[in-house]
C-alpha cells in the first residue's frame, strides 16, 4: 500500500463492558463509558482520517513470550486479558500492515504494572500488554529498537521490569514520586541493569505538576532523548491519570496538555493504561488524543470544569527543572556510565526484591540473576516465591534463553534448570525459550 | 386491498394486494420532474375496474426527498448550532451554521446557557428565514437548550419549520443528528406540497384510505406524520425490496438477498427473520446523518448494465446506456445474456442473440459468451457480498463475550428478487455454495413492500437515577425521575409508556413493542454504588401486515 493511501490514525477501541476487577473497583465495566459516549458524540468514528479495528484476541503463546506465569499463565487471567492484549496487537499491525499511520490502542484492562514473572493482578494489571505487542512485532516483523514512552500518572514497573536488561528498549516513565504513589517505585537510580544501564530513565515528578511542567519533561528530556536513541518505534503506554480530577492521584494536567503531548511525541502507536477521573477526565483526554493522533484540530477540546485546573507553584517548577538538569547530565555521559556498570559487574549481576500484588494481596520474593557472556546478551535465571492471605504458597525457578543466546549459554541454561530441578526447594520449573518461542514446564 | 407505490429512478411500480395475493401489478416510467403525475398515473391504471371504497391504506415509497437533494431543490435553512467545546465541525456540516454558545455535557448537565441574546442578534441580519434547524451536543441527554433555542426562534421569526437534532434521532452523534435536522428542514417545505397534492389528488377520486409514507428503516409512518419528519422517506427504494422480500419470502434462516434491478443490485443481510441495520446511518450528499437505514450494499450491476469488450477482456457496468438490445436498447447488455442463455423470457429473442454475437469470438458460440457474461456478472455480486460479510465480521463490538464467543453471520439462503434475480440468483448462489429463491412477484417486490410495510417509530429513553432524571428526546422531553432505586425492567417499561405516547400522536397503533439496546451501568463514587444509568431504545416491531402467498416461488437446494 502506498503511504498515501494510509489513514491518519488507527483506533482500536475496546471498552470491555462487561468486565470488572470487582464490582466497585476502579477498573469495572463503566470505566470507558462515558469516553465511548464522547467519542461517538463527537463523531469521530465518521471521520475518513481514523479507522475503527475490531480487536483480536492474543494467544497464550503470545503472552508466554514476555510472561512467566506461576504456576502458568492461563490460570492467572481472564478472557479481557487476551482481548486487551490483542487490541495492542491489532493497532500495531494496522501500522505494520501499511494501514495506517499510527494506532491508537483504547482498551482494558491495563497493563504496565505486570512484570516478567506473574503471580496474580497488581496495580490493576495481569498482563504487560504493551510488552505482548512488542514482542509480537518482533517475533513477526523483525523489530528490533523500541522506545516507550510511559505518561501515566504511576510507574510502568512492569515495563521496566521487562524490558530492565534491554539495551534495545528505551523506557521514559514520568510519573508522580513513588514516595507519594503507588506503586512506590520509579526514582531515578531505577536505570536498568547494567548491560542495559541508562535504557530505563525514571524522571518522578512532584504532586501538582501541571501542563508546564510535563512539557518541560517532554520538551527537554523525552523527545531529545528519543532523538539519540532513534528507535524504528516509539510506543507510548497513555495512562491519562496526571489529570487535576483524577481520584488516585495528585497532578494537575489537562485534555490539552495530554493532546499536545500526543502531537508532539507522535507516537507509532499508544496503549491505554490508567487514568480513573471516568466523567471528568477520560471523555475529553480521550478525545484530545485521538484527534492529535490523527492530525486534526484539537484545540477546542475543553473540560467543563477547566477552572478547577491547578496553577504549578514555583517550587514544583524549581523541582522539575533540577531533574531535567540531572538527566541530560547524566544522558549525555551515558555511553561511559554504562561501560563502567558493566566492568563493576563482572560475571553476573543480581538483584533481590520483594514485590507486592495489591490486587491479589500477595506478596512476592524474588532473585534475578543475568549472567554475562562475551558472545551474547548472556541468560536470565529468577528464583521466586510468593504467599498470601487468600492464596496458598508458590514457588518457581525460571530460566530465559535469549533470541540470540549462544549455544554454551543455552547449554548453561538448561543445566542450571535442571541443577535446581535436583536440588529442590522450588515448586515450578520453567524454560523460557525466546528462540524456540516455547514455553517448557520441567 | 392495500395498494403500496414505489417510485424508483427510472420505473414506478404499483402493485394491489388482496386476499393475501398481488391482485393487479402496474409498472409506469418515472416522471422526475412531475412525480405527483407518477404516481396518479400508476394509481390510476392500478384501480381500472376496482371500487377505490374497497382500498384501506394507500403506501408510497418516493423518491421526492432524495431528488429534491441531489438536485439542489431544497430551501436556505437557518441552521443554528450549539458544539460547545470538542472536536472541530467544520466541513462536517452542510449549509453555514450560525454558532451560539451553551453546552451540554454527556451526562446531561448544562454547562453553559444558550446564546439567546447572540440568537436575537442573528434572527435581525435574516429577516425573511421561514425554515430552520437547532442542534446542540449531547441535546439526546437533555434537549432543554435545543427547546430554548426553537422556543426563541418562534417567538422572533414566524417559522414554517424548526427541527430540533434531538427530535430527528434519539442517538449519539452531533454531526449526524445536526446534519439530519438540517436536511429535514432544507426538503421540509416541499414535501408538505408533495403530501397536499397527494391529498387532494387522492380525496378527488374519492379514496378515503389513510396514506402512509415508507421510510429508510423499512417502517412506514402516516402522511400527516411524515409531514415533520420527510428526511425519513430518504432512500426508501431498497427499503421496500427488503420489505418486499420479508413478505414474499419471510427468510427465517440467515440469508443474504439481492435485488437485481436495471442498474443496480442492492444486496442486504438477514438475520432470524430480520434484516440487519446500518449501526451508523444514511450518507446524504457527502454528509453524514442520522436516518436509520438497512443495511445495504448497491453495486453498479444490474439487466441494463452495458456488457462490452476491452482489449478482449468482458467489461460489464456500472454504465448503463439504455434497456437491453432485446427490447430495442442501443447496446448488449446483461439482460441480452439471460435472453440467450433462457433465463428469461422478455423482447426479441432474435435481438438479443444479435447482441451477444457482437461480443463473441470466432469459434466461441454465443450461448457460450452468454454463459461468460452471466458467470462474470455472478462474480461480481459474490465479490461483493463476501466484501459486506467480512466488513460485518470485522464490525467492533465492545464486551467481552462477543468477541470470545462471536455471533457470526453465515448466511445459508440467498433470496433474488427484481428484474435480473430469475436469471442471475441461482448463478450466484452456486457460486457461494448457498440454497437459494426467488419468489413470485419478485419483479415488483418493492411495491409489495411498500404495501405491506407495518408502522413503526421508535424512540430513546435514558435514565439517571443519580441525578433523578430521564429524558426522551425524540419527544424533545427531561423529567423528573422519582424512583431512585428503579430497575432496568421499570425503565423498559417507562420506555414503552412514552413510545405508546409518540404513537397516539403520530396515529399509530402499537401491536408490540421491541426492545432494539438496552444498557445498565452503575454509577460510583469513591467506592460506593450511588446511581445508575439506562439506556433504553424501544421501537414497534417492524414487519408486514400480511404474508403473501408464494408458492410459485422458484427454489434451488444445494447440489
Amino acid at each position: 500500500m502506498k503511504p498515501t493511501e494510509r489513514k491518519p490514525l488507527g483506533l482500536v477501541f475496546f471498552p470491555a463492558f462487561d468486565w470488572a476487577l470487582s464490582p466497585t473497583h476502579p477498573e469495572r465495566e463503566e470505566r470507558l463509558l462515558f469516553t465511548r459516549d464522547q467519542v461517538i458524540e463527537e463523531g469521530l468514528l465518521d471521520l475518513p482520517q481514523i479507522q475503527e479495528y475490531k480487536p483480536r484476541m492474543a494467544s497464550l503463546q503470545d503472552l508466554d513470550r514476555v510472561h512467566i506465569g506461576v504456576p502458568d499463565i492461563a490460570s492467572l487471567i481472564t478472557d479481557a486479558h487476551l482481548v486487551s492484549a490483542g487490541g495492542a496487537i491489532t493497532a500495531a499491525e494496522a501500522v505494520f500492515k501499511g494501514e495506517t499511520e499510527r494506532s491508537f490502542a483504547l482498551v482494558r484492562p491495563p497493563g504496565h504494572h505486570a512484570m516478567r514473572v506473574v503471580h496474580g493482578t497488581r496495580g490493576f494489571c495481569a498482563v504487560n500488554i504493551e510488552a505482548v505487542m512488542i514482542e509480537y512485532l518482533r517475533k513477526n516483523y523483525g523489530l528490533r529498537r523500541v522506545a516507550i514512552v510511559d505518561t501515566d500518572v504511576h510507574h510502568g514497573d512492569g515495563t521496566q521490569d521487562i524490558y530492565y536488561h534491554d539495551p534495545d528498549t528505551l523506557f521514559i516513565s514520568f510519573h508522580q514520586d513513588g514516595r507519594t504513589l503507588y506503586p512506590g517505585s520509579g526514582f531515578p537510580n531505577e536505570a536498568g541493569s547494567p548491560g542495559a544501564f541508562l535504557s530505563t530513565i525514571n524522571i518522578p515528578l512532584p504532586p501538582g505538576t501541571t501542563d508546564q511542567g510535563m512539557h518541560s519533561v517532554l520538551d527537554e528530556l523525552v523527545l531529545p532523548m528519543l532523538a539519540d536513541f532513534q528507535p524504528e518505534i516509539i510506543i507510548n503506554s497513555a495512562g491519562q491519570d496526571n489529570h487535576y480530577s483524577d481520584p488516585l492521584a495528585n497532578m494537575a494536567v489537562t485534555a490539552q496538555g495530554y493532546a499536545r503531548l500526543a502531537a508532539k511525541l507522535k507516537a507509532d502507536i499508544a496503549v491505554l493504561e490508567g487514568g480513573y477521573s471516568i466523567e471528568d477526565a477520560l471523555p475529553y483526554v480521550n478525545v484530545g488524543i485521538i484527534l492529535a493522533m490523527a492530525g486534526l484540530d484539537y484545540s477546542r477540546v475543553l473540560e467543563p470544569d477547566l477552572e478547577r485546573a491547578p496553577v504549578q507553584s514555583a517550587a514544583t517548577t524549581a523541582t522539575i527543572d533540577k531533574l531535567i538538569k540531572d538527566w541530560r547530565g547524566k544522558w549525555a555521559d551515558r555511553d561511559r556510565l554504562r561501560a563502567e556498570a558493566l566492568a563493576r559487574a563482572g560475571d553476573f549481576w543480581r538483584r533481590e526484591r520483594d514485590i507486592f500484588y495489591d490486587d491479589s494481596q500477595i506478596l512476592e520474593r524474588q532473585q534475578e540473576t543475568i549472567h554475562y557472556c562475551k558472545s551474547c546478551k548472556g541468560l536470565l535465571t529468577i528464583s521466586t516465591e510468593s504467599a498470601g492471605n487468600r492464596s496458598v504458597e508458590k514457588s518457581a525457578f525460571a530460566v530465559v534463553l535469549g533470541q540470540d543466546s549462544c549455544l554454551v549459554c543455552r547449554e548453561r541454561g538448561k543445566d542450571a534448570l535442571l541443577k535446581a530441578k535436583r536440588n529442590g526447594g522450588h515448586q515450578h520449573y520453567i524454560l523460557q525459550d525466546r528462540r524456540d518461542d516455547s514455553v517448557e514446564h520441567c | 386491498m392495500l395498494i403500496g407505490i414505489d417510485v424508483g429512478g427510472t420505473f414506478t411500480d404499483a402493485v394491489l394486494i388482496a386476499g393475501g395475493k398481488v391482485a393487479v401489478q402496474v409498472k409506469v416510467p418515472t416522471d422526475g420532474c412531475d412525480l405527483l403525475a407518477t404516481v396518479l398515473k400508476a394509481l390510476d391504471e392500478l384501480l381500472q375496474g376496482v371500487a377505490v371504497s374497497d382500498v384501506e391504506r394507500v403506501a408510497l415509497s418516493t423518491t421526492l426527498v432524495t431528488n429534491a437533494i441531489v438536485q439542489g431543490q431544497v430551501e436556505p435553512v437557518g441552521l443554528f448550532i450549539m458544539p460547545g467545546p470538542g472536536a472541530d465541525w467544520k466541513g462536517r456540516v452542510p449549509g453555514d451554521p450560525l454558532v451560539l454558545s451553551g453546552y451540554v455535557d454527556h451526562r446531561g448537565r448544562v454547562r453553559q446557557k444558550a446564546g439567546l441574546d447572540e440568537l436575537a442578534e442573528a434572527c435581525r441580519n435574516m429577516p425573511e428565514q421561514k425554515i430552520f434547524a437547532v442542534s446542540g451536543k449531547f441535546s439526546v441527554r437533555n434537549p432543554e437548550l435545543e427547546n430554548e433555542v426553537a422556543q426563541s426562534l418562534g417567538r422572533q421569526m414566524k417559522p414554517l419549520n424548526i427541527t430540533c437534532g434531538a427530535s430527528v434521532s434519539g442517538s449519539l452523534n452531533f454531526i449526524r443528528r445536526t446534519n439530519s435536522a438540517y436536511y429535514n428542514a432544507a426538503v421540509w417545505k416541499r414535501f408538505q406540497d408533495f403530501a397536499g397534492d397527494v391529498e387532494l389528488a387522492l380525496t378527488r377520486r374519492r379514496i378515503l384510505a389513510p396514506i402512509y409514507i415508507l421510510k429508510a428503516d423499512g417502517g412506514t409512518i402516516p402522511l400527516a406524520t411524515a409531514k415533520n419528519l420527510p428526511v425519513e422517506s430518504i432512500f426508501t427504494g431498497p427499503a421496500a425490496s427488503v420489505l418486499g422480500v420479508m413478505a414474499l419470502c419471510r427468510p427465517e434462516s440467515s440469508a443474504v438477498s439481492l435485488d437485481i434491478g436495471g442498474t443496480t443490485t442492492d444486496i442486504a443481510f438477514w438475520k432470524s427473520g430480520a434484516p440487519l441495520f446500518d449501526a451508523k446511518g444514511a450518507s446524504i450528499d457527502g454528509y453524514n446523518t442520522a436516518v436509520r437505514t438497512f443495511r445495504l450494499r448497491s453495486i453498479g450491476l444490474g439487466g441494463d448494465s452495458w456488457v462490452r469488450r476491452d482489449s478482449g477482456a468482458l467489461e460489464i457496468g456500472p454504465e448503463r446506456k439504455g434497456p437491453a438490445m432485446a427490447l430495442g436498447g442501443p447496446v448488449p447488455t446483461v439482460t441480452d445474456a439471460l435472453v440467450v442463455a433462457k433465463l428469461c423470457q422478455i423482447g426479441d429473442p432474435a435481438k438479443a442473440e444479435a447482441a451477444i454475437s457482437l461480443l463473441s469470438f470466432p469459434g466461441k458460440s454465443i450461448q457460450e459468451t452468454a454463459a461468460e457474461i452471466i458467470n462474470q456478472s455472478a462474480e461480481l455480486i459474490r465479490t461483493a457480498v463476501d466484501k459486506m460479510l467480512a466488513e460485518e465480521a470485522a464490525s467492533p463490538v465492545y464486551r467481552v463475550a462477543d468477541i470470545v464467543q462471536p455471533d457470526r453471520f453465515e448466511p445459508e439462503l440467498l433470496i433474488g428478487v427484481g428484474g435480473g434475480a430469475r436469471g442471475l440468483a441461482p448463478v450466484v448462489a452456486q457460486l457461494m455454495n448457498l440454497r437459494w429463491q426467488v419468489p413470485e412477484y419478485a419483479m415488483v417486490a418493492n411495491a409489495c413492500g411498500a404495501a405491506l410495510a407495518r408502522p413503526t417509530l421508535d424512540i430513546t429513553l435514558r435514565a439517571d437515577t443519580a441525578a433523578q432524571e430521564y429524558a426522551v428526546p425524540e419527544l424533545g422531553l427531561r423529567r423528573k425521575l422519582t424512583d431512585r432505586r428503579c430497575t432496568l425492567e421499570q425503565v423498559r417499561q417507562l420506555a414503552g409508556e412514552h413510545l405508546q405516547e409518540r404513537a397516539t400522536i403520530a396515529g399509530i397503533a402499537v401491536p408490540d413493542i421491541e426492545t432494539t439496546f438496552e444498557e445498565e451501568f452503575n454509577l460510583i463514587r469513591g467506592y460506593s454504588t450511588v446511581g445508575k444509568i439506562f439506556s433504553v431504545g424501544v421501537q414497534i416491531k417492524p414487519g408486514i401486515l400480511v404474508d403473501l402467498s408464494a408458492e410459485d416461488s422458484m427454489r434451488g437446494d444445494l447440489k
